[in-house]
């Protein structure tokens, strides 16, 4: 009897090891997915069958609120913007983990987007109208709008009658298609992701810029996190395109899969982060605090 | 066309035609009201649920309107839109905006024709009033656009307030137009209601007037057959109800059973006055014609006695002749008197004027003046009885005048009547054999048959028409005649 209460402890013990385990946390905001929460339990399931942890996705509204978390150590691992991730941190605090492949690379582009019936047909175009952002934190929401503004010498204040902030791409399309903005900035990915699921949205935009190609938003781990748990999310991302169950997933994302991409492939983003904080120092101080 | 106007036609039509009309009245007045009071509650709530939702958006705005975060303001718009209606389905949201102090639009449902951060431009003048008083209000309204139109709103305004501070306000107009399709469905089912209410009403209403009115339909018929005079075959009106009608009916029973009983009554006196006649008639011939009959046997018998004696011949013979003479001119008037009916024969009323040549022909030497009217158009014919009604009244009166009388002819038409007058200035009829006058073999002649005025009054009653005489002693008489003849015109 006390033999099998102790086979029984033993055979418990491993079970009950894994449930009390602190969850892995992993960021995530609107602005790079949308918010599907079933698809996220999928995936949630999938990572945490495949790590043997319970894998918790950790949504908040701007990029800014995932980059606190991560600073406060509120989450281990985080899906951020390429514009988020090459800005400086003294100390830094993420260090990059695996990008996801888009349509066989890791890039994407911003597309400069218009109401389908919109005269406009350059950016120049939508001076002193009103123009819709994803998120003062995104690389195609903001950033590559606000050098092509620096280019022509203005601002978005004086370049644009008005401004808002929708800290979601799809809600960019959105606002765009049912002129609430004259013009909006989304991302490649986001936009084309619509075009699949969402085209009565997409249908009414017409893109009228398509920028060079950046690095495709990357997934970052946060600086102390457990070696071990930091090259078992690695590799299970990077191999989900070797088993069904993440195929499957993968498809839904409408990702290749995700690979390992040296620091460089940022460059161009860093470039334009550069230019920016060089012409007006205040923007610099929108992604840090 | 007598069926089209409505004062002929029958009482049972014209008694349920109202009692439908008052029915459907009374309905369609009731169903009006139903409909007017559903409409205006349909709208009250609407303004009601309009301000409920301008209330929802002016809450949940402030903080996004001080950021000017135009995306969420939108948004809050949009979803309160969509959330109408997708959940209730009731109630399209037409239109919401948001606007701040100065009137500018923070957000509108449809942004494409309302930019953000621009002034808010009204379309029409009706739409600047709207937009004036949505502007200046500082506490919660509802604007409407009133009537009963497919294309009407509620609108509820809010101010927005935060910290007490005014920071603009929300407009949600709501669209009646499912309402109206409520309001015109619950009309039609009124509508279809009071129909129906009228259909049973207008049966309900025949079927009470039919049995109202049948007693007096049976009662018109019964007055109309007394009319014509048949009252025996008269079926007494059945009684159902001890109302009026029910009174009237027994009492026109009970008067329809008396007159059938007194023409009855009549009738059987009719009949014993003709026995009467009869054996007056007979009675009369058989002593008229006996009394000449036993002087002429008597002068037959004693010629047969002597018939060689040539002075009795001489004395008897003329005696013969005239009670002969006498009783073919009792058996002629008899004929005359009797077979009237059959003559049918007419002629031209100008040969009446003959007669005047006849009377003066038996006035012969005696002062007697005649004085002959006849107004009558020359064309008429009439029948050939009248000749003999003016000449028997004419000798009648010739022959009671004295000397120096004077008789008086007067014919004239009257519509359709002929109008015959003969009077006289004689000694007039004595009051006691007045009503004897036209009376078979009743003479005050000495050798009068007394069937002179009873051939007239056998003729005027053949014709239908009206005897009378006028008579005072020691001033004369007056025969009045009228017939209704005149339509009897020859081609």
């Amino acid at each position: 009897m006390r033999l099998i209460c102790l086979l029984l402890l033993f055979w418990v013990y491993p079970v009950f090891a894994t449930e009390t385990e602190p969850p892995i946390r992993f960021g995530l905001t609107a602005v790079v997915l949308t918010e599907n929460l079933r698809f996220l339990d999928q995936w949630s399931q999938y990572l945490a069958q495949k790590m043997n942890r319970k894998v918790e996705f950790v949504l908040r509204k701007s990029y800014q609120d995932v980059m606190d978390l991560l600073d406060s150590g509120g989450i281990e691992f985080a899906w951020i913007c390429g514009y988020p991730y090459v800005q400086i941190r003294k100390p830094e605090s993420l260090q990059l983990l695996t990008v996801p492949i888009y349509r066989g690379a890791p890039r994407y582009h911003s597309y400069i987007i218009v109401h389908h019936n919109s005269p406009h047909q350059h950016f120049s175009d939508l001076k002193g109208n009103i123009f819709a952002f994803s998120d003062p934190d995104s690389n195609s929401g903001f950033l590559y709008p606000l050098t092509l503004m620096m280019d022509k010498g203005e601002k978005p204040e004086t370049f644009f009658r008005q401004t808002f902030f929708t800290f979601n791409h799809a809600e960019t399309v959105q606002a765009v298609s049912e002129q609430v903005a004259d013009g909006g900035a989304v991302d490649s990915y986001i936009w084309e992701y619509l075009a699949i699921f969402r085209p009565d949205i997409t249908e009414k935009t017409r893109i009228i810029k398509t920028s060079p190609s950046f690095g495709f938003p990357p997934i970052v781990s946060r600086v102390g996190v457990n070696h071990t748990t930091v090259s078992l999310m690695k590799s299970t991302l990077e191999n989900m395109d070797e088993d069904s169950a993440g195929k499957e997933l993968l498809e839904r994302l409408k990702l290749d899969g995700f690979g390992h991409f040296s620091d460089s492939l940022f460059n161009e983003i860093r470039a334009m982060a550069h230019k920016t904080q060089r012409a007006d120092p205040i923007y610099s101080m929108l992604p840090t605090d | 066309m007598p069926i089209l106007s409505p004062k002929s036609w029958p009482l049972a039509i014209k008694l349920s035609l109202t009692i439908t009309a008052v029915v459907a009245a009374v309905g369609f007045m009731i169903g009006a009201v139903i409909v007017a009071q559903d409409w205006k509650r349909f709208q009250d709530e609407l303004g009601a649920k309009a301000l409920l939702l301008s209330e929802f958006v002016a809450i949940t705005t402030p903080k996004a309107m001080l950021r000017k975060d135009y995306w969420q303001l939108y948004l809050s718009l949009k979803n309160m839109a969509s959330r109408r209606s997708d959940t209730t389905g009731g109630h399209e949201v037409i239109t919401a905006m948001i606007l701040d102090t100065e009137g500018k639009v923070m957000a509108h449902l449809h942004p494409a024709e309302n930019k953000m951060d621009l002034p808010f431009s009204p379309v029409n003048r009706i739409e600047e009033e709207l937009f004036q008083q949505a502007m200046s209000t500082r506490s919660t309204i509802v604007l409407s656009s009133g009537g009963f139109s497919k294309t009407g709103f509620q609108e509820g305004v809010v101010p927005i307030f935060s910290d007490q501070k005014y920071m603009g306000v929300v407009r949600v107009r709501l669209s009646v137009a499912q309402l109206y399709e409520k309001a015109k469905d619950s009309a039609m089912i009124v509508l279809a209601l009071v129909f129906c209410f009228v259909i049973i009403g207008s049966g309900l209403g025949t079927i009470v007037s039919r049995r109202m009115v049948k007693p007096l339909t049976a009662v018109t018929q019964g007055l109309e057959a007394v009319g014509r005079g048949e009252m025996t075959d008269f079926t007494p009106i059945p009684i159902n109800e001890r109302d009026e009608i029910g009174r009237l009916s027994v009492t026109f029973n009970q008067i329809m059973a008396e007159l059938a009983e007194k023409k009855m009554l009549e009738e059987e006196i009719a009949m014993s006055e003709k026995l009467v006649a009869l054996g007056r008639i007979t009675a009369g011939v058989a002593h008229e014609v006996n009394n000449p009959l036993a002087g002429l046997l008597n002068c037959i018998d004693t010629l047969r006695k002597h018939p060689d004696d040539k002075k009795l011949i001489d004395r008897y013979l003329p005696v013969i002749d005239q009670g002969l003479h006498r009783i073919k001119d009792i058996v002629h008037s008899l004929l005359v008197g009797l077979k009237i009916e059959e003559s049918h024969e007419t002629m031209s009323i100008q040969h009446i004027d003959k007669l005047h040549d006849l009377i003066k022909a038996e006035i012969g030497e005696r002062n007697i003046d005649i004085i002959w009217e006849n107004r009558t158009n020359k064309d008429l014919h009439i029948p050939g009885k009248i000749e003999q009604i003016v000449c028997n009244l004419l000798k009648n009166a010739v022959e009671i005048l004295p000397q120096g009388g004077r008789v008086v002819f007067c014919m004239h038409q009257n519509g359709p009547q002929l109008v015959i007058e003969v009077s006289d200035n004689g000694p007039g009829i004595p009051s006691n054999i007045r009503n004897q006058l036209f009376d078979p073999f009743f003479t005050t002649k000495t050798n009068g048959t007394g069937l002179g005025l009873w051939v007239v009054y056998r003729l005027v009653q053949s014709m239908e028409g009206i005897i009378e005489v006028m008579s005072d002693e020691d001033q004369g008489t007056t025969f009045h005649v009228s017939v209704p003849v005149i339509t009897m015109k020859a081609a």
